[in-house]
């Protein structure tokens, strides 16, 4: 089998059992809603600084895929498909196809994320477009941080809790650029010139991620 | 019938006691020295700056962990030999215990030098901050492999993520620190010291001090590697 089809098909799998079950999906927009409307009703009225609100937007996205991203192996080893997927298909093929549902996911769950975060907060975004590129560049990294670490802990005893206690330490540069990029996008940033460092910082960090995934992942895979 | 060991000692035991003895004269040495030896006396830093012997040494002592622990993770995951695994492990451990004594001595110093008169005992220093951030990775690590009972996936599983961990480190210790104001030496540019950060007259002890503590972890993470190799066979082959 030709790797991009491959790649592709394991792809097209999750995205159709996804649509079946909207399992996952549905718990990420609920989790991202109903934790940005916690962080509102302990805020009230009071007025938030553009950092602050910054990194509350963060802080739900970062959580929410901890909680969602999770099942992404896990759903495999619950429906005894990987042995199936080990024969009929390479390992990078699945790491591949697997990066790209949760990139897709994630990118979703962010676009909803701040949508609601515009509305709610009713926060004016004058650079729409750096605000874009952050998040795209933010959702590769964290994707592809999860993807591998998804792996690890279907291989672990007691699955669930373990993700984010792995996930967040090795988040923690990605959370910094992240955040002062979209702060740099929120009023009073410092616009495009003064989130070069930063957007430069998260390719590298998506960069390193998933070529030491892609590197990595036929350890975890073929058992 | 106890089997007898069938383990070789790894290395020579005469020249590695040599070696423990050495680093204990040679650190009893250097303790003398950082307490005893005149040090130019600068304002507010005073006698704390004899607080660089001990600081610093922990960071590189820590680095070489990182270094050897990622090292065989690596190791194991080419060949499959479980005392890499043992290795790794207690790498991180002991450079875990290297990197806390680091953060406490830094912690005290920069209390009574840069936040004199505020009280603040922690501060948003990339740095400080970022070395927390190491000790948690090593903390997950550590969790990663007591949630595995099986030890081939365990040793396989707890490599990986050390590798992975291990990739995403430079952006902890030379990207983000660089981004943000800080007020260690080197924030400017090049993490090295410059000229004028370290009088002359520190720099041998400094560099004794660091030879000292790198030697120091190796013989406690080799002393760790015997007992542990000593306690698996003693489970497989009770006396």
């Amino acid at each position: 089998m030709n790797w991009m089809h491959g790649a592709w098909a394991v792809f097209e799998k999750d995205v159709r059992l996804e649509l079946r079950s909207r399992y996952a999906i549905n718990m990420l927009l609920m989790f991202v809603l109903a934790a940005l409307l916690l962080v509102l009703f302990a805020l009230g009225q009071t007025p938030v600084s553009a950092r602050v609100q910054a990194a509350v937007l963060w802080i739900v996205i970062l959580f929410s895929g901890a909680v969602g991203l999770g099942r992404s192996f896990i759903s495999e080893e619950e429906r005894g498909t990987v042995l199936l997927l080990q024969l009929n298909t390479h390992g990078s093929m699945v790491y591949a196809g697997k990066l790209l549902f949760n990139f897709v996911l994630v990118l979703v769950l962010n676009l909803v994320a701040v949508a609601a975060f515009v509305v709610l907060l009713s926060v004016a975004v004058p650079l729409p477009g750096l605000l874009l590129t952050t998040l795209g560049l933010g959702a590769l990294g964290l994707a592809g941080a999860t993807t591998l670490l998804a792996a690890i802990i279907a291989r672990t005893a007691n699955r669930g809790p373990l993700l984010p206690v792995l996930l967040f330490p090795l988040l923690v540069p990605l959370l910094l650029s992240v955040v002062s990029a979209t702060r740099a996008a929120l009023p009073g940033g410092a616009g495009w010139a003064g989130a070069q460092d930063e957007l430069l910082t998260l390719v590298g960090f998506a960069g390193v991620v998933i070529t030491a995934s892609v590197l990595l992942f036929d350890y975890v895979w073929n058992d | 019938m106890n089997a007898p060991s069938t383990r070789k000692p790894a290395i020579d035991l005469r020249r590695y006691r040599f070696v423990r003895a050495a680093v204990g004269v040679w650190m009893t040495g250097v303790i003398g020295f950082a307490f005893l030896r005149d040090i130019p006396s600068l304002e507010i830093l005073e006698h704390t700056a004899r607080n660089l012997y001990f600081h610093v040494p922990m960071w590189f002592t820590m680095m070489a962990a990182v270094i050897v622990a990622a090292y065989h993770s690596a190791r194991y995951l080419a060949t499959d030999d479980p005392v890499r695994d043992v290795r790794a492990e207690q790498a991180a451990r002991v450079g875990f215990v290297f990197g806390l004594l680091g953060i406490l001595t830094g912690i005290v110093w920069a209390r009574f030098t840069w936040y004199v008169g505020q009280g603040i005992w922690w501060n948003f220093d990339p740095r400080q901050t970022m070395v927390a951030v190491f000790l948690l990775i090593y903390g997950a690590y550590f969790t990663l492999r007591s949630s595995i009972d099986e030890p081939t996936r365990r040793a396989r599983v707890a490599a990986v993520y050390n590798l992975f961990a291990a990739a995403t480190m430079p952006f902890l210790t030379y990207v983000v620190p660089r981004q943000m104001p800080s007020l260690h030496p080197g924030a400017e540019g090049s993490p090295a010291f410059s000229e004028t950060d370290l009088a002359p007259v520190m720099r041998p002890i400094f560099y004794a001090a660091i030879i000292g503590f790198i030697v120091l972890f190796w013989v406690i993470y080799t002393q760790r590697v015997r007992t542990a190799l000593l306690e698996e066979e003693l489970e497989e082959n009770p006396l």
